[in-house]
């Protein structure tokens, strides 16, 4: 009996409170008894009927139920004494399984919590928790059941077949590490042996600051501008084989020079190009590393030509971007800018062989020497005590790589100049049959000062001679002794005073009032001066000339010693006294850088020494004229007196006449 | 003006290497120097006003007047009197160098650059050498060095102190020092190598005595000893290594900030050589008890 009775232990089902919807309703009925068309009452009725007739079978066989039930004697109270029985003993049951499952959980979770400890944790059970800590259980596989040959076969051959295939990987894998490593070994090998190389060439090779691991070369100038300093140093890559690249940033790698040019009218002169050093392998890293030592040097120097060419505005010098103009001299334009290696301009193959790219060759010359004079000079400047700190800074001055140049360039058309004036006066005079003697030149006085060539430390006396005034001398004697005369000429483009002066002194003693000008600064004014010292000596020598005696005897007590007398030297007069008033004889002497004239008249002036409007010249004697050099035979103005004191002499002896 | 110091002791075995270290860091070869250094000590003059005299009329003492007394009866001083000379004037020089004595750097000389010239003029300089030119004390140049003690509670790690210097005249410097109130007490000499970095002055010295005698001369020495022959203040022969930078005006703050923060970035790049740090005020004391 306690077996057919059953409890349902599922929840019961929830009757749905809401009456489904009308048109839920309809369709239900629809799919359930068909269309409403079809519904009449006689089949309503038939419905009907047959509920009550089902209805009247049931409840026929309830009535057979409970009349039996009734039967058993088994009151109301025992039975629910047996009721709450059965529910007890299926709450424990239900609580026993329930604690059993428990346990089969803690249990498993317990050995789980060896390999999986953070898994099995969240199931366990707070007191296992606490009672046993985790992974404290393990289990093993002990005495396994045997297995079957064949099993024990495929697992032998899977497991061989697992273990060749994992060897042949490992063994493949290290092949490969071991190519690689031997790849990596020589790559490396060749690094070091390159940068072993360029140490023995004695590049200085160092650590690079800002990267520690990486090793760089110094090629640069330690004593540049510190923009320039910072850029000689390059990091010295390798490449995937192993050979050295040079890496220097972001710097442009094309090797540039600056390019002079000098204008000369209209033709252009160009400087050499720097030859290649170490050209013979264009991609050495050695000439890599040349190369960038001489951009960087070419760039700091046209950086530091620039910043020069700024202060010397004053001098007409004009910058332009990337081009400086310097007007030097009369109609010489120095260009400097700088441009590519490999810009090969055209002209350049056409001027290259001339002759006058010297002058473009010097001057690229002395500006790289001067710059690294200055380096020089910064080095001694770096190493000397320094001032003590105060708050203004102290400014680097522009070097002196332009104005030395410049300086040379305008003391040389200087001292042509006036050499090409003296030998075109001197030569005039000459012609005159005047033995003037030879005068001499000492140009570039300033530089030549005895030397030893042996001490290291003339280097830089012979470069630093370059940076002072320089000098130029010039002498000469005159006819009259002891008279000479001495032109200097000082140019200084470095410090005020600036520019080119003439210190011209003469000394002539027969002149008592001649006072030497000093410093002049135009080349008019030298010219004057010494055209005008020229012709004192000229008018002092004729005056010094003994006269032959007249032939006719009337006057021969005055005629003893006639002589011309300079009346006005400093205006080229003489005159010839006579004993006649009326014929007195005056000689007007001109020099001038291409012609000494002489002309002659007779002057009737009392004392012969009237000028300007008394002087009044006689009208029947024409005035004799003189020029030297001498025209050319055959021209209206030939003449017969080849030399001075031919003329002096024969004009002395018409007066007397 | 003020002087901003950094001291840092280098043992002689440290010494050579420490050297190229520091040729490599300033970019210039060492410049030997050796200085004679003379101590003077200030004292009272005699016949001075050392105290108030009378009562009410110290009242209308002027402010000059105060000053003057205080400048000359304030702390007296020990000064130091600098005089360069060059190895050639030590004495004889001798092959075997001793020991402590550092052998010339072998490294060469830049090209052209005379880095090895003594700081001074040296007035016998045409003297060839191997003959041991003579040295000669009258034409000998000398600097008066003016020390203060370093300046108390101050919070960087520098040592820092007013410092003045004069050119005095050359040679028998002692009757204008007693003239100016100074007396002679001492001398010694230094040796050393300076560098220079940016505006830091890296002075790597030691103090030398001159050899012990029975009676210690009363005046400068007329002759001097031979380098060899010099006994080192510290008998393990060890260096002084003193990196100063001078100071203009030592009451701008900003200049005396810039001065340091370029001795500490010296300090971290010698770091791995040697320790630069402060020294003991009270070891650099020049007041004169």
């Amino acid at each position: 009996m306690a077996d057919s009775f059953t409890l349902p232990l599922r929840p019961l089902r929830e009757q749905n409170d809401r009456p489904d919807t009308l048109p839920v309703e309809i369709s239900q009925i629809n799919k359930q008894w068909g269309s409403f068309r079809d519904v009449n009452e006689e089949v309503l009725r038939a419905k009907i009927a047959e509920e009550e007739k089902r209805n009247g079978a049931l409840q026929q066989e309830e009535d057979e139920d409970s009349g039996g039930q009734e039967t058993g004697d088994i009151d109301m109270t025992e039975r629910r004494e047996q009721l709450f029985k059965r529910r007890n003993d299926i709450t424990q049951f239900a609580v026993q399984s329930h604690m059993e499952t428990m346990f089969a959980l803690d249990f498993i979770s317990l050995l789980l919590s060896k390999h999986a400890p953070r898994q099995a944790e969240t199931s366990m059970s707070p007191f296992l928790k606490q009672v046993a800590p985790l992974g404290s259980l393990d289990s093993e596989l002990v005495n396994p059941p045997p297995k079957p040959e064949s099993a024990m076969k495929d697992i032998a051959t899977v497991s061989r077949g697992w273990r060749i295939q994992n060897f042949n990987s490992a063994s493949s894998k290290l092949l490969s590490a071991a190519t690689r490593l031997e790849g990596e070994i020589k790559s490396e090998t060749r690094y070091w042996n390159e940068v072993l190389a360029i140490k023995d060439k004695g590049w200085k090779v160092c650590r690079l600051p800002r990267e520690k691991q990486a090793l760089g070369v110094q090629y640069g100038f330690i004593e540049a501008t510190p923009v320039f300093r910072d850029r000689g140093l390059a990091s010295l890559r390798r490449a995937h084989d192993g050979s050295l690249i040079l890496d220097k940033g972001l710097i442009p790698s094309g090797a540039r020079h600056v390019r002079v040019r000098v204008r000369q009218g209209s033709q252009i002169f160009e400087s050499f190009k720097p030859h290649r050093t170490g050209s013979n392998d264009a991609e050495s890293i050695e000439h890599r590393i040349l190369q960038a030592r001489d951009s960087v040097f070419e760039e700091e120097l046209f950086h530091e030509l620039v910043r020069e060419a700024r202060a010397m505005a004053s001098f007409g010098v004009t910058t332009r971007q990337d081009l400086i103009r310097i007007p030097a001299f009369d109609d010489v334009e120095l260009l400097l800018d700088i441009v590519e290696a490999d810009t090969d301009s055209i002209p350049t193959e056409q001027n290259s062989a001339h002759d006058d790219s010297q002058l473009a060759d010097g001057l690229a010359h002395s500006i790289r020497i001067l710059l690294a004079f200055a380096h020089r000079q910064n080095l001694r400047r770096r190493t000397q005590v320094p001032r003590p700190l105060t708050t203004n800074k102290r400014l680097t001055p522009e070097y002196h790589l332009l104005r030395p140049a410049l300086a040379y360039l305008q003391h040389l058309s200087h001292v042509r100049w006036l050499e090409s004036f003296f030998h075109d006066i001197f030569s005039v005079l000459r012609s005159s049959g005047l033995e003037m003697p030879e005068w001499t030149s000492n140009t570039f006085a300033s530089w030549k000062v005895a030397q030893n060539p042996s001490s290291l430390v003339t280097l830089e006396a012979l470069v630093e001679k370059f940076l002072r005034p320089i000098e130029s001398v010039f002498n000469g004697s005159l006819l009259t002794s002891p008279g000479s005369f001495a032109v200097t000429i000082r140019t200084n483009l470095s410090s005020p005073p600036f520019g080119t002066n003439y210190d011209v002194s003469l000394k002539l003693s027969t002149i008592s009032d001649l006072k030497s000008p000093g410093r002049l600064g135009l080349k008019d004014e030298v010219e004057a001066a010494i055209s005008h010292l020229l012709l004192l000596d000229v008018v002092s020598s004729i005056s010094s000339k003994e006269l032959p005696a007249g032939q006719n005897g009337p006057e021969e007590d005055i005629s003893k010693n006639r002589r011309w007398n300079p009346v006005y030297p400093h205006l080229g007069e003489l005159l010839l006294p006579h004993v006649n008033p009326e014929k007195h004889k005056k000689m007007k002497i001109t020099l001038s850088r291409h012609e000494l004239s002489l002309t002659t008249y007779i002057v009737r002036s009392i004392d012969g020494i009237g000028r300007g409007t008394r002087e009044q010249r006689s009208h029947n004697a024409e005035a004799h004229t003189c020029k030297f050099p001498k025209p050319p035979v055959g021209t209206p103005g030939a003449q017969e007196h080849s030399s001075i004191m031919d003329f002096v002499v024969a004009e002395a002896s018409d007066a007397h006449s | 003006m003020h002087e901003l110091l950094l001291f840092a002791s280098v043992p002689v075995h440290q010494h050579h290497e420490l050297l190229q270290q520091l040729a490599g860091l300033t970019a210039m070869q060492p410049r030997h120097a050796i200085e004679r250094r003379l101590i003077f000590k200030a004292y009272r003059k005699p016949g001075l006003i050392t105290g108030r005299v009378g009562g009410s009329q110290d009242l209308q003492q002027s402010g000059d007047l105060q000053r003057v007394n205080k400048m000359l009866n304030g702390s007296m001083f020990y000064t130091q009197v600098v005089g360069p000379v060059s190895e050639k004037e030590l004495g004889p020089a001798s092959t075997s160098m001793s020991t402590s004595v550092p052998a010339p750097d072998p490294d060469t000389p830049m090209a052209g650059t005379d880095e090895s010239k003594p700081p001074a003029p040296v007035p016998n300089a045409a003297v060839p050498d191997g003959e041991a030119s003579a040295y000669d004390y009258e034409q000998q140049p000398w600097r008066l060095e003016f020390r203060d003690i370093p300046e108390a509670a101050t919070r960087s790690a520098i040592t820092t102190r007013v410092m003045a210097s004069a050119a005095l005249p050359r040679g028998d410097i002692v009757p204008s020092m007693n003239a100016w109130g100074y007396g002679f007490v001492t001398e010694y000499l230094v040796e050393g190598d300076i560098f220079i970095h940016n505006d830091i002055v890296i002075f790597l010295h030691r103090v030398l005595h001159y050899p012990s005698s029975d009676n210690e001369p009363r005046e400068p020495r007329r002759n001097l000893t031979a380098l060899k022959d010099m006994e080192p203040l510290e008998k393990t022969g060890s260096y002084v290594l003193q990196a100063s930078i001078t100071v203009q005006d030592g009451t701008n703050q900003e200049t005396m900030k810039t001065a340091s923060q370029h001795l500490f970035g010296l300090r971290e790049q010698l770091k791995s050589a040697v320790r630069l740090e402060q020294a003991d005020r009270l070891s650099l004391d020049t007041r004169a008890k």
